[in-house]
């Protein structure tokens, strides 16, 4: 397994290419490229694979969305990159639960990407704000919004799985979900 | 939705505005670009007249949008799910976790400190040999420098010193003095030694082989040759008979037998040599180098050679080479004797003129003829 992950790790050029481009293959590949390193960090510091992995892919989508946006720029290894950003990530979390952080063993160089960690926690605040009111809707609303929405369900697709009698049914439920969904998401 | 229900819902909007549910699909079609021009600029005239709508559009484009991110980052995540199910977390985690062995686990976390403790150790092997290295070359080169010029080297005054503790009444005094030789120039008293035997003194005295100490005090100091000559000053002090030695007017050569009685020690030392040099401490001209073994306690002792002339005065010796010591040459002596008034040295006198009474006789005899002429300088300071 650690051969086959460290046999395929695609060049930096290669990934941000493979991204822009939406290739499922790359995110693959780099996903299985770094993850052993983080979690080799991880364990040794406290955490356990399930940390390991929230960590890492926080700090994947980080990557993905900084070269989606196109201002990513490879003044460093994207290896370098990852680590730091999951160290950031990790000693935060590990502050929070309030555990000591004094003694950090690191396996890779850090550089500085505070700025990168904390734009993607703002970002990632509003969407806890629409995961929780999608939490508070109940079903079948929740399922019927995401369906649509996240997984781009059509509404025939949605009348079938749900058992409506017909689309405008369903669509009037899909409304009524929505509508209660706005409420819940744009509360104060 | 066929347009004839759409276009009926529309009018029913328009004139009723009561369904939000339906203007909200409304708003949703027109936001998603999938009303037709005549629906778009129907609505966009809703817009314009009524805030009410026009802030329901904004309001739902704004969801839309937070939506849409939302939506995005949910797949991307559950991307992220699928391939991460892929990995065998397991087997890389069990080789990753920390190591139930605590030296595993040390070397893992310690690596790069092992690494550059290692790396120090063997830098410090390093230095520490090319240290020794440079430690022999420096030797080397202090040996060298000791043959090629002995300046460096620091004469030796070949003062004694001595520790007098005396214990008076429960309370230490401790009186330090120094000793060294001289010997007497006239039968009156008058005895000539070393400057540096008799320097900085507070009270001198003289003791001779018999073991009896009169005081004397200096009456002629000659720092430039390092000669003294001091007065008995004593009503005990009985005139000496005639001086048996003679100085000697031309300048010794090498390999001449010498010889230099001093008092190293309380009794009188004989040390017997040969003129190894005709210059002296760093080729001091008014030297002689002569191969004696003496120590301290024999400055300012006579050095004679083997018809009993005087030679000279026993001065020094370097500091690191043994057995050698040197003599400042006998006409200083003569100058010496010169400077001080001519009547009080009397007439006999040490001189350069007569016969050395110890000419022709066996050593053992002469050193018991010199004896009595040379004494031990007590310096009380």
């Amino acid at each position: 397994m650690n051969n086959s992950l460290k046999g395929s790790v695609p060049t930096d050029r290669e990934v941000i290419l493979g991204i822009l481009n939406n290739s499922a293959d790359t995110l693959n590949k780099l996903y299985k490229a770094y993850f052993a390193m983080v979690l080799q960090f991880i364990l040794n510091n406290n955490g356990d694979e399930d940390d390991a992995k929230d960590v890492y892919q926080e700090a994947i989508i980080i990557l993905y969305n900084k070269i989606k946006e196109g201002n990513f720029e490879l003044s460093s290894k994207l290896k370098t990159y990852i680590y730091s950003v999951c160290r950031r990530i990790w000693l935060k979390k590990l502050s929070q639960r309030s555990k000591k952080t004094g003694n950090i063993t690191d396996y890779e160089d850090v550089f500085a990407v505070e700025e990168d960690v904390e734009q993607h926690e703002e970002k990632d605040l509003q969407f806890v704000k629409m995961q929780s009111a999608l939490d508070h809707l109940g079903e079948p609303c929740k399922t019927i919004i995401q369906d649509f929405y996240i997984h781009s369900l059509s509404m025939q697709d949605i009348c079938e799985k749900f058992g409506y009698t017909n689309t405008d049914n369903a669509k009037t439920q899909k409304y009524k979900c929505l509508q209660r969904l706005k409420k819940i998401f744009f509360q104060p | 939705m066929p347009a004839a229900v759409k276009e009926n819902i529309f009018s029913t909007l328009v004139i009723e505005m009561r369904n939000d549910l339906e203007l909200d699909a409304i708003i949703e079609d027109y936001l998603l670009g999938k009303l037709n021009p005549q629906e778009t600029e129907a609505l966009e005239q809703l817009r314009r007249n009524d805030p009410a709508v026009d802030h329901k559009v904004v309001s739902h484009k704004f969801f839309l949008e937070s939506m849409e991110m939302f939506a995005a980052q949910i797949r991307l995540k559950e991307q992220l799910n699928s391939i991460h199910a892929e990995i065998n977390l397991e087997g890389l985690a069990s080789s990753l976790r920390p190591h139930p062995s605590r030296v595993v686990q040390l070397w893992r976390k310690q690596k790069s400190a092992i690494a550059v403790a290692a790396s120090f150790l063997v830098l410090s092997l390093v230095s520490v040999y090319s240290i020794q290295h440079n430690t022999k070359q420096k030797e080397q080169l202090v040996l060298l420098s000791n043959q090629v010029n002995k300046a460096i080297k620091t004469q030796n005054s070949l003062i004694r010193k001595i520790n007098n503790t005396t214990t008076t009444a429960g309370k230490p005094v401790i009186q330090n003095s120094f000793g060294g030789t001289g010997f007497a120039i006239s039968t009156n008293g008058y005895i000539l030694t070393n400057l540096h035997v008799i320097n900085g003194a507070d009270s001198l005295y003289v003791q001779n082989n018999k073991g009896e100490s009169f005081k004397v005090k200096s009456i002629y100091t000659d720092p430039q040759n390092d000669i003294a000559i001091l007065k008995i000053n004593d009503k005990n002090f009985s005139h000496l008979s005639s001086i048996p030695y003679t100085i000697k007017k031309n300048t010794s050569s090498i390999g001449e037998i010498v010889y230099t009685l001093g008092y190293p020690k309380d009794d009188a030392v004989l040390g017997e040599g040969y003129v190894s040099s005709k210059n002296g401490f760093v080729g001091d001209t008014t030297q002689y180098q002569v191969s004696i073994p003496v120590n301290p306690g024999n400055s300012g002792g006579p050095l004679l050679d083997a018809n009993g002339n005087l030679v000279g005065i026993i001065s020094g010796k370097p500091d690191q080479t043994e057995g050698a010591a040197f003599a400042i040459k006998s006409k200083y002596i003569l100058e010496a004797m010169r400077a001080i008034p001519q009547d009080s040295l009397g007439t006999n006198r040490l001189s350069s003129n007569k016969k050395s009474l110890l000419s022709g006789l066996k050593r053992t005899k002469q050193i018991e003829k010199l004896q009595d002429y040379v004494f031990m300088i007590k310096v009380y300071n």
